[in-house]
């Protein structure tokens, strides 16, 4: 590759790396206000050249006109030796050279940056949102006096992410996997006084860990296995894979399951999907970029990226359906009674990252099916990006002109008052509820295709259950969405106190970012259909081959009735007669407490996991100071004890004195006499 | 080279005893400035050692011998002349005594980088007592560098008799550093730590004397030197029932000094009742004499014993470790105790890639030692920072310390995520590799022990939270609003919060430094995978043949 394909390449971490270093150093005494300043030119370094990797770079590497199973035999063609002199040249991808991390016995690491067509979909995407998140930000943030902190986190985010993306063995990808937790820790807490952002930040580092300790595992069984950590070795090469599959059955599956609890936890899937609802603690601008967009889809991304793997367990692809099934299902319900407008994004994120598992999981219908499976994840990962950081900022722009409240029943009708931020909103609202045309609409019918096709595979009656979820989730989907969005920009016009007597919609700086997004919600979806999306996918290396696809006329008027019927049943219910939810509430109250109250999983992992585990610890604790040490110190207190009688001996009484050396001389002389009278 | 060695050796006690001569006229000004030059010098001789080491022997470092600087002055032979039949034979007998007693000062990659952060950790040690000991300074001082110079001794010694003297040396300095400038309860904590310590080293001692006869009945001529007795072991191993008895009384002290779970709890009580520059000696570079006699010593002579016993039973041990400790972290109150009770935790992921017994498990190990030296270090430091604020460390009484002290808390997350092994900070390779190395041949163990990196996110991340974060709370003794941190705590801090980023990012050249001499320790391991019923069958009834 050449030089400038490499400097271009190393921009896209290496910019905002140095802003945050820059920022960092010299945001508190010097930038200030305009810290935002090189976190922006950063950010748009990165995503130019992100742009010119997408379209130029990567594109030169993918081999056209090739069968599949040469394709297969051009990423095997290198023999990967991590060694600083051989120039690494991957077939249908670039590498731009770092350095050696480790090498000490099998396991050898380097950084490198690899990139190849998912990576190059993931980096503009990631590149884009974040810039325009961070413009936003700029306006959003204005004022406070953690101005420069937030803006060298933010930029250590994006590096971070860049650099997972661009990973090419596990052991990168894992630590850049925990450095954006790292980010996404510091920016949760950002407002540190809070007590609420303080224990959401921890909760949030903590469960991520509980993931981070599957995938850890994970890598550790595939490094175990394979002699090696690297993508080269462990995911493009079917032979070894077949060859390890068949000596030791049981591992791959092993290694995708644990590779699948990272995703679990990075993603937010069921049950430990906790930590990302408090996540909403953090500053709005963080939860567009870091809790929607881009840091909660690693774990499809890593799933994704695994799927040579995944393919030979098909039954831990089941799982991850399944999962993805729930979750999407669960949080969805979840977010049917939530009054915080930020919480019902946060549910509607993990339900949709539920929909993109449970593509995954599609591919479990046969190698035939599973790039387009894969490729439907993909996609709605990358529509979703857009959508859902616009209705977070737009979400933001409410908070911020309602006096940082975020609550749904304090404020309405809010349509005239804040007219940008209203057009905005229902863009985004229109594409998550998968309105026709619109973004959300295109890739949530291919997921729905996809998992249509599993049902004629062998696992048939499993995807008809995944299936009829899914159908109910959108449609759950489109009814919450439009819930918030009648509750908060219609009926009477309504400002809590907080807000003042005059709120004003968002300045230039915010609006404009929203502006663009809202473009992006109704207008990136045409990729889908016109095959841009799928034909650019198709070239990442590991998939299996793509099978033609047509349009499926039948699911998409599905989808677009689904989509239909949820949001006039909103409106019927909010704008028409708006008695008919507190009617339901009463007459379903059970049900309606178990999901205003989340389903009490908090509760419920508090009672289970963390007060034994503290009551364990407090045990262990007592046990250390009372019994372990406590033993230590009779045995100290032993030599003292002993010592008691003959101290008695040694009182310096002189008549005590005389009395013992009488008996001892005494003693003596018997002795003495004894001996001589036995010979 | 070897003058470079010494150097490192002298420096530090040389100002000490230039502190003793002036300690009368000389205030606690004088002492400190003293005590700082000295220990900065002794830091820049450890570098340039590093750096001409790198240059000179790394490159040439090929034969697996250790060390790879070396030099011996014989002081005590001992010679028979029972077959001396004529004058002219007494010369040669004379010339090729039978027994030597050498004095074996020696030096490899592994010792070095050790050296190094000892010498590092004594700069932050002399400048966070600046303020803070205000009585007997000089005396404080003179203590400390002599430490230092007893721990570059440990580290330079590649003769039993020389290393025990060393390693039992350093118990006396830091028992004075307890006992008279430490807490409350500083009598009982200086006595149990020197009592048990030397408990545990005593039976070491008599490992160390059965080995050193034996090696003599063998007919070894320098039968203190450890790389003569880990060839001689290697070529004629002990008879396999005896091995396993001398391994674990040999292992006795360097168990108690990691501290390996159920003999750590002198440890809590030490830190506690130590000045900060104590525990700040103690956690970083003490502990690690337990676990570096363990490599220097036990893995090389008894290689069967350590796969067949030392395996099972200090995996075991280091999980319970590991698992123990971070749950009576997770229940402490007491910022250092917490701090405490993560080390126990920390050297317990430590043994466990040392006995993993391959090249990665034993490189993760040893960076392990440093790193785990470095940020636990640096969090004795930021721990002693507050409390010279506060004069408490007691969670019950602080929150929100962020709003009052920024650049503190700021520290404080940073040294936090080394601690629990975020990626890119120094934390994470030792641990990484460790875990790695005992994957790859026990891999329930590895697993175990990686489920302590949740329980360690789990309370630290509850301290900083309850500590930190949220509302200001201050105790109420406080009446004047204290500073945050100063240009001279900074001082003792940013070194070590350096060396943290650097062998996070970039691992590999302190790998290198060391690989030759783990390279050398390994051989003997790689050709037979531990605990396959071969080996457990087979071994034993080879073994016995040797030894008379």
């Amino acid at each position: 590759m050449s030089d400038q394909a490499q400097l271009i390449l190393w921009l896209i971490p290496g910019a905002p790396l140095l802003a945050a270093g820059i920022i960092a150093l010299l945001g508190k005494l010097f930038l200030g206000e305009r810290s935002h300043v090189p976190c922006v030119a950063a950010l748009a370094i990165a995503f130019g050249c992100s742009l010119v990797l997408l379209t130029k770079i990567v594109p030169t590497t993918f081999v056209s006109g090739l069968t599949s199973e040469a394709k297969v035999e051009a990423d095997k063609q290198i023999s990967f030796q991590p060694t600083d002199e051989q120039v690494i040249t991957p077939q249908r991808g670039a590498i731009a050279k770092g350095y050696t991390f480790l090498d000490i016995g099998t396991m050898q690491v380097r950084v490198d940056l690899r990139a190849d067509a998912i990576a190059a979909i993931m980096l503009a995407m990631v590149t884009g949102v974040s810039l325009l998140v961070a413009i936003f930000a700029s306006g959003y943030m204005h004022g406070d006096p953690g101005y420069p902190r937030f803006f060298a986190a933010v930029s250590l985010f994006v590096f971070s992410m860049c650099m997972l993306v661009l990973s090419g063995n596990y052991i990168q990808l894992f630590a850049f996997w925990e450095a954006v937790g790292l980010c996404s820790y510091l920016l949760i807490g950002f407002w540190f006084k809070k007590p609420a952002a303080a224990a959401a930040a921890k909760k949030a580092f903590v469960v991520n860990r509980i993931g981070d300790f599957g995938l850890i595992t994970g890598v550790f069984l595939i490094w175990k296995t394979f002699g090696s950590v690297d993508f080269q070795r462990v995911l493009f090469n079917p032979e070894l894979i077949q060859k390890i599959n068949e000596q030791h059955p049981g591992t791959i599956p092993t290694i995708c399951l644990l590779l699948f609890i990272g995703a679990m936890g990075k993603s937010a899937q069921f049950p430990l999907h906790v930590w990302l609802p408090d996540a909403m603690e953090g500053p709005t601008p963080v939860s567009a970029l870091i809790h929607a967009a881009t840091m909660v889809t690693a774990g499809v991304y890593l799933v994704a990226r695994s799927t040579p793997l995944f393919m030979m367990a098909p039954n831990v692809q089941l799982f991850v359906a399944g999962i993805g099934a729930t979750t999407a299902l669960i949080s969805a319900l979840i977010a049917l009674t939530q009054y915080d407008l930020k919480r019902v994004m946060a549910y509607s994120t993990v339900s949709q990252l539920g929909f993109m598992f449970m593509a995954l999981g599609a591919a479990a219908a046969g190698p035939k099916f599973a790039n387009f499976a894969i490729m439907a994840a993909m996609f709605h990962l990358f529509t979703h990006a857009y959508f859902k950081a616009l209705l977070f900022l737009a979400s933001g722009s409410v908070m911020h002109s309602m006096g940082d409240v975020i609550d749904m029943r304090r404020f309405s009708g809010l349509r005239h008052v804040l007219p940008i931020t209203h057009w905005t909103f229902l863009c985004g609202a229109l594409a998550l509820a998968g309105f026709p045309l619109l973004a959300g609409f295109w890739s949530k019918d291919d997921i729905l295709a996809a998992l249509a096709e599993g049902m004629h595979s062998s696992h048939g009656q499993f995807f008809t259950v995944i299936f009829a979820v899914a159908v109910l989730t959108a449609l759950l989907t489109a009814f919450y969405t439009f819930r918030a969005y009648f509750m908060t920009f219609w009926g009477p016009e309504k400002f809590p106190e907080e807000a003042g007597h005059h709120p004003h919609d968002a300045p230039p700086a915010m609006a404009w970012p929203l502006r663009i997004l809202a473009i992006f919600a109704i207008g990136v979806g045409f990729v889908g259909p016109l095959h841009l999306f799928s034909g650019y996918f198709e070239h990442t290396p590991g998939l299996p081959a793509a099978q033609e696809h047509g349009f499926h006329l039948g699911l998409m008027i599905l989808s677009a009735f689904i989509a239909l019927g949820g949001m006039a049943v909103a409106y019927k219910w909010y704008i028409k007669s708006p008695e008919i939810p507190a009617k339901l509430e009463s007459g379903l109250r059970p049900l309606y407490a178990l999901s205003q109250g989340k389903f009490f999983f908090d509760e419920i992992f508090t009672a289970i996991v963390v007060a034994p585990i503290r009551l364990i610890a407090t045990i262990c604790a007592l046990f250390d100071k009372y019994i372990l040490d406590g033993v230590v110190d009779s045995f100290g207190a032993l030599p003292g004890f002993l010592s008691q009688a003959p101290r008695r001996l040694h009182g310096g009484l002189t008549p005590a004195y005389a009395a013992t050396m009488l008996i001892a001389a005494i003693g003596c002389v018997v002795c003495v006499m004894q001996l001589f009278a036995g010979q | 080279m070897i003058g470079f060695l010494v150097a490192l050796m002298i420096l530090p006690l040389a100002t000490a005893v230039l502190l003793m001569l002036f300690r009368d006229s000389a205030g606690q000004n004088t002492a400190r400035w003293m005590a700082l030059v000295g220990s900065v010098l002794t830091f820049c001789v450890a570098v340039t050692c590093i750096a001409k080491y790198r240059d000179q022997v790394i490159p040439t470092a090929t034969q697996p011998v250790q060390p790879r600087i070396e030099w011996h002055h014989a002081w005590l032979t001992y010679t028979t002349l029972d077959h001396v039949h004529d004058e002219k034979d007494i010369e040669s007998v004379l010339n090729h005594p039978e027994v030597k007693l050498e004095f074996f000062l020696g030096a490899d990659g592994v010792s070095l980088c050790l050296i190094a952060l000892t010498a590092l950790l004594t700069i932050s040690a002399v400048l966070i007592s600046w303020e803070s000991i205000k009585e007997r300074a000089a005396e404080f001082y003179i203590c400390l560098l002599v430490l230092e110079s007893g721990l570059i001794g440990v580290f330079c010694s590649f003769d039993l008799l020389l290393f025990y003297v060393f390693f039992e040396f350093t118990l006396i300095p830091m028992f004075f550093m307890v006992g008279l400038w430490g807490g409350a309860q500083r009598n009982y904590a200086a006595i149990k730590f020197f009592l048990y310590t030397l408990c545990g080293s005593l039976i070491t001692l008599l490992g160390l004397a059965a080995l050193v006869l034996m090696a003599v009945k063998g007919g070894v001529t320098t039968p203190f030197s450890i790389p003569a007795l880990a060839t001689y072991f290697t070529e004629h191993p002990i008879d396999y029932r005896l091995q396993v008895i001398l391994f674990l009384t040999l292992s006795a002290g360097f168990m108690v000094k990691v501290p390996l779970f159920p003999l750590h709890t002198w440890l809590p009580l030490a830190h506690v009742e130590a000045p900060t520059a104590g525990s700040v000696m103690l956690a970083g570079v003490m502990l690690k004499l337990g676990s570096y006699g363990f490599f220097r010593i036990c893995l090389p002579i008894y290689r069967q014993a350590c796969m067949d016993v030392g395996l099972p039973l200090i995996a075991t041990l280091s999980v319970i470790g590991i698992v123990y400790g971070s749950l009576c972290a997770l229940a402490q109150r007491d910022i250092k105790k917490l701090v405490a009770y993560s080390s126990v935790a920390h050297l317990g992921f430590c043994m466990l890639g040392l006995f993993a017994l391959n090249s990665e498990g034993i490189t993760g190990s040893l960076l392990q030692m440093i790193n785990h030296g470095l940020s636990t270090g640096a969090l004795f430091l930021l721990v002693g920072m507050v409390y010279d604020r506060y004069h408490t460390r007691q969670l019950d009484d602080l929150g929100g310390l962020a709003n009052r002290l920024p650049l503190i808390a700021a520290a404080m997350v940073f040294t936090t995520m080394a601690s629990i092994g975020l990626p890119g900070l120094n934390g994470f390779v030792g641990e990484m590799l460790s875990l790695a190395g005992m994957f790859k041949i026990m891999p329930v163990y590895a697993i175990i022990g990686t489920s302590g990196v949740v329980l360690g996110a789990w309370y630290m991340l509850t301290m900083v939270q309850q500590g930190f974060f949220g509302p200001l709370r201050e105790p109420h003794n406080v009446h004047e609003p204290v500073g945050d941190m100063t240009p001279r705590e900074a001082c003792a801090f940013l070194p070590l919060a350096v060396m943290c980023v650097w062998i996070g990012v970039a691992p590999q050249p302190f790998i290198d430094m060391m690989k030759p001499d783990i390279q050398a320790v390994v051989t003997g391991y790689d050709h037979s995978t531990p605990l396959t019923a071969e080996t457990q069958t087979e071994s034993p009834a080879q073994l016995t043949v040797i030894n008379r």
